[in-house]
């Protein structure tokens, strides 16, 4: 995708943060995949106090350190960054062209609530927060839907049963 | 999200997510959100809001065990920039057959 492109699109994001009404217009053009298959079903077994929780976010986030998100393809990139709850929020950066960031930038929680986890699990509300969260940056389209759900989320299911996980709880952007 | 989310849940761990566009959640159904009309970029509120933005991970947490049609979607009273999280009264039993909604 071209440097004006990107800018194009920063721009239509910063526009419909202010004016969410605007946004309707991209809501509706948009076709998000529909499966029609039954809506998957697993609830939770054990009060929150007892279980290990993780997030999964498609804001973008990941750390400094890691390679960005790819933003000249059009359809998006289905690939994950491996979130370290530790490390994450002394140096994180937001790749995403398709909304605006610049609050998320001040404080992380607001997409990502690390922070509040943290302090429900010192209270006892949550049994045990992951050591490794996930990121995705959202808007995939095209071709990348197949690779996301087939492979990406596959891994990251994978690794989530390895690090024995109960919930999950996911925020966009 | 809701695709990623979709397949979390299919491989029997349970999930919730907050959504911040209804349409979209309603197409993809994935198996538990809470719904806020709220900005782009703010899922969780505005930086710096504590209360607010742990208003909505409980709320989240309560719908996770509240919900039992899989594919509902809870709309949160919390309004933009005009709700007052003094008086807002945290779940005090996230369990199964805990809070119902």
């Amino acid at each position: 995708m071209s440097i004006t492109n990107r800018f194009k699109n920063r721009l239509i994001a910063k526009v419909i943060t202010r004016y969410p009404s605007l946004a309707q217009r991209f809501i509706s053009a948009y076709e998000p995949w529909e499966s029609g298959e039954a809506v998957p079903w697993a609830p939770p077994q054990k009060p929150l106090a007892e279980c290990t929780l993780a997030m999964v976010t498609t804001s973008g986030v990941h750390h400094s350190t890691q390679e960005p998100f790819n933003m000249q393809d059009s359809e998006g990139d289905p690939s994950f960054r491996a979130i370290d709850g530790a490390t994450i929020g002394s140096a994180y950066k937001i790749t995403h062209d398709y909304y605006d960031h610049s609050d998320a930038e001040k404080d992380l929680n607001i997409i990502f609530p690390l922070q509040r986890l943290q302090e429900l699990q010192q209270e006892g509300v949550i049994g045990q927060l992951a050591d490794t969260h996930y990121s995705f940056m959202g808007h995939i389209d095209g071709r990348h839907i197949a690779t996301l759900i087939g492979q990406a989320a596959q891994e990251v299911v994978k690794r989530l049963k390895r690090d024995q996980v109960d919930v999950v709880l996911l925020t966009p952007a | 999200m809701g695709l990623i989310q979709r397949e979390i849940e299919k491989a029997g761990i349970a999930t919730v997510g907050v959504t911040i566009v209804r349409e979209y959640t309603e197409k993809v159904q994935p198996p538990r959100s809470v719904y806020l009309k709220w900005p782009f970029g703010h899922p969780l509120g505005e930086p710096g809001n504590v209360k607010q933005q742990r208003a909505v991970v409980l709320e989240a947490f309560k719908a996770l065990y509240g919900i039992t049609t899989p594919g509902e979607i809870v709309d949160l009273p919390f309004r933009w920039r005009r709700h007052d999280y003094e008086s807002y009264e945290e779940p005090d039993n996230l369990s199964p057959g805990g809070d119902k909604q």
